[in-house]
Order: C-alpha cells, then structure tokens, then sequence
C-alpha cells in the first residue's frame, strides 16, 4: 500500500512539471493582405509600370517598392480605413479600404493580435478594378486582392 | 430483539466520518507558475466507510504580466460528486474512484497591449473584462492514508472532460479555475490533499 502510495505520488507530480509551458511564442503572429497587380492596359505595360512602383500609405514615415506583381501589406491596427498610396512615374492612384477589427487573444505565449474583415474598398480612376478573394485576415490565412490597371 | 436491532444498523447508511480538506498541490504554483494565486478546500462526508458525498470550491487569480501585454484574471469553481472505498481491510483510509460535476465563473481583461508595426509604429490597447463560465465532468483515482491521528493526506488523478463553455474565439481564457488550460476541452491533471477528519462517530 504504501510503495503503491509513494510511487503513484512520484509519478504525478512529475507529470505536473513536464506539463509546464516553455513560454514560447512558436505560432504565426502576422495577419498580413496579399495584393497581386495585375496590368492590362498596354500604356502601362510599355511605360514599364510595374517596374517603378511604389506603395505608401499617408501615414507612414516610408514607402516600400516593389518590382514584383505580388506583394504582402500590413492594415493600420490602430484605424478602421485604410489608405494605400500606388505610384508609379506619372500615375498616381489610392485605395482606401474599409474594415471591421478585432482583438484576438492568439494564445499566453504570443499574445494578442488583430483580425480584419473587410467591408469595402474605394479607388481612383487608372484602377480598372479591384476583387476580394479573400476579405478575411487572420494569422491562418492572408487576405487577398487583385488589383487590375 | 436486541440483536435484531444491531443486525438493522449494519445494513443502514451511517455517518462515518467528515473530513475537510486542503489542495497542497495548488502551493507549487508559487514555484512552477508564478502569475497564479490559487486556493481549494473540500469537504467529505462518508457513509459507512465505503461511499463519500464531495463538495470543493475553490478560487483563483491570474496577474501575468509579459513584455507586450498584461493579462488578469479572477474566479472561483465549485464542484460535487461521490467517491467509492475498495478498500475493506484498512477502513479508515481510501483507495477509490469518483467522479464529479463542476462549475466554473471567472472574469479577465488585458492592458498594456502593445502592437509593434514596421510601418505603423507602436500602439498600446486594452481588452475590457469579460465572462466566462464553465462546465465539465471529473474522473478520478486515488489515495488517502491516514499519516497522523485523524489527518490524513490523500493524491488523486483526474482526467476532465469539459461539455459547456469555456472557450472564446476572441478572447480564450489563460486558465480555468479548477480545470486548467482553456484551449484542451479534456484535461489530465492531479490533486494533492490534506485532509482532517473531525472527530465524529469514529471506532
């Protein structure tokens, strides 16, 4: 009874350390908007359009470039809209997105992050259209948008 | 006819003991979790050595407090249930099983939540408090052996199995009082007790 007593005791309290956390953040944390660019206006084309592009948003302190059709953004966390800045030699073009956020608690080790649901998007004219095949952004999936010039 | 009588009282429900009860396992989160304060009592009623009435309840806080956000936490559980004696030899100690139905109330925020952007700079938010209450089964094994005259100090495993609450896309609770962590709706865990039985009815 009492080597039954003691070794079960061992057994379980050992189980009860293993069981701690490493308190490490192992798990994606970015919620980002994949955007791809696609051109079929053959003036755009031909000015090599895609080749100077950059992107900014009014308030940011950078722009970034990129020379590549598909690229990943970051939505303000801290507003509901917002403006993304297109511009390539002469042409200048804004999207402003709308959208709903929310806390998420992802877990202890990583923290919080924010989720978006888009709502709905505005653009200026060198933009022929813009299609949502994802309106949802999580740390699971990226959203996404097409953006045709 | 007074034979009978005695004969009567073998085959009766009688109180043979009430023991109330401390978790001591809960004291080894000042080593192993730190950010958590917790304390569970109990209450044991036996009939005839062999069947036990278990009421606990219990309380817990959570203050953890990370680099990019501080979480707090609050609440209580209470659970109740039946254990069963096999032992026949030794009456007055346990080796046993039982089970329980428990419930759980706990409120939590968060402050100081810090986002850090390339673009967009720092911004710090805070989560208002919200509640959650939970439900959940418990079965149990294990061991009370009589150490001192009338204290004794018992271990037992559990294995728990949630059916209600206790989860939250939005805002997952660190920890459940008396259950554990939120995220697994079957938890396995042990419990640690010292118990005293009050001198009553006892042979």
């Amino acid at each position: 009874m009492k080597f039954i007593f003691r070794i079960v005791g061992i057994l379980l309290f050992a189980f009860m350390i293993f069981n701690c956390s490493d308190n490490r953040c192992n798990e994606e944390v970015d919620v980002l908007l994949k955007a791809e660019i696609i051109v079929n206006d053959p003036i755009l084309t031909n000015a090599g359009f895609l080749e100077t592009l950059s992107i900014y948003s009014p308030a940011w302190t950078d722009s970034v470039h990129y020379s590549s059709a598909n690229f990943m953004l970051e939505l303000s966390p801290f507003a509901d809209t917002t403006v993304f800045v297109f511009t390539s030699q002469a042409w200048k073009d804004t999207v402003k997105i709308f959208y709903e956020r929310d806390l998420v608690y992802l877990s202890q080790e990583c923290g919080f992050v924010t989720y978006y649901k888009i709502d709905s998007t505005r653009y200026t004219s060198t933009i022929d259209s813009l299609v949502w095949v994802n309106k949802k952004l999580t740390t699971l999936t990226d959203g996404h948008v097409k953006i045709y010039f | 006819m007074a034979q009978k009588t005695d004969e009567k009282k073998k085959d009766g429900w009688e109180i043979t003991g009430i023991k109330i009860g401390m978790d001591v396992g809960r004291f080894s989160n000042f080593l192993f979790k730190p950010e958590q304060t917790s304390y569970a009592g109990s209450l044991d009623v036996g009939f005839n050595n062999k069947y036990f009435i278990i009421a606990e309840a219990g309380y817990s806080e959570i203050n953890l407090d990370r680099d990019n956000y501080n979480y707090i936490s609050d609440g209580t559980f209470y659970k109740i249930g039946l254990d069963y004696n096999m032992l026949k030899k030794y009456p007055t100690d346990f080796l046993g099983a039982g089970f329980r139905f428990a419930y759980s109330t706990l409120e939590h925020s968060a402050n100081n939540i810090r986002f850090e952007s390339e673009h967009w700079g720092s911004y710090y938010t805070e989560k208002e408090s919200e509640t959650n209450q939970t439900m959940w089964l418990e079965a149990s094994f294990g061991l009370k052996g009589e150490i001192f005259k009338n204290v004794y100090f018992g271990w037992s495993a559990i294995i728990k199995v949630r059916f209600y609450g206790g989860t939250d896309d939005k805002f997952q609770p660190y920890d459940i009082p008396g259950f554990g962590k939120a995220a697994n709706s079957i938890s396995i865990g042990a419990n640690y007790f010292i118990y005293y039985q009050i001198p009553f009815n006892r042979k």
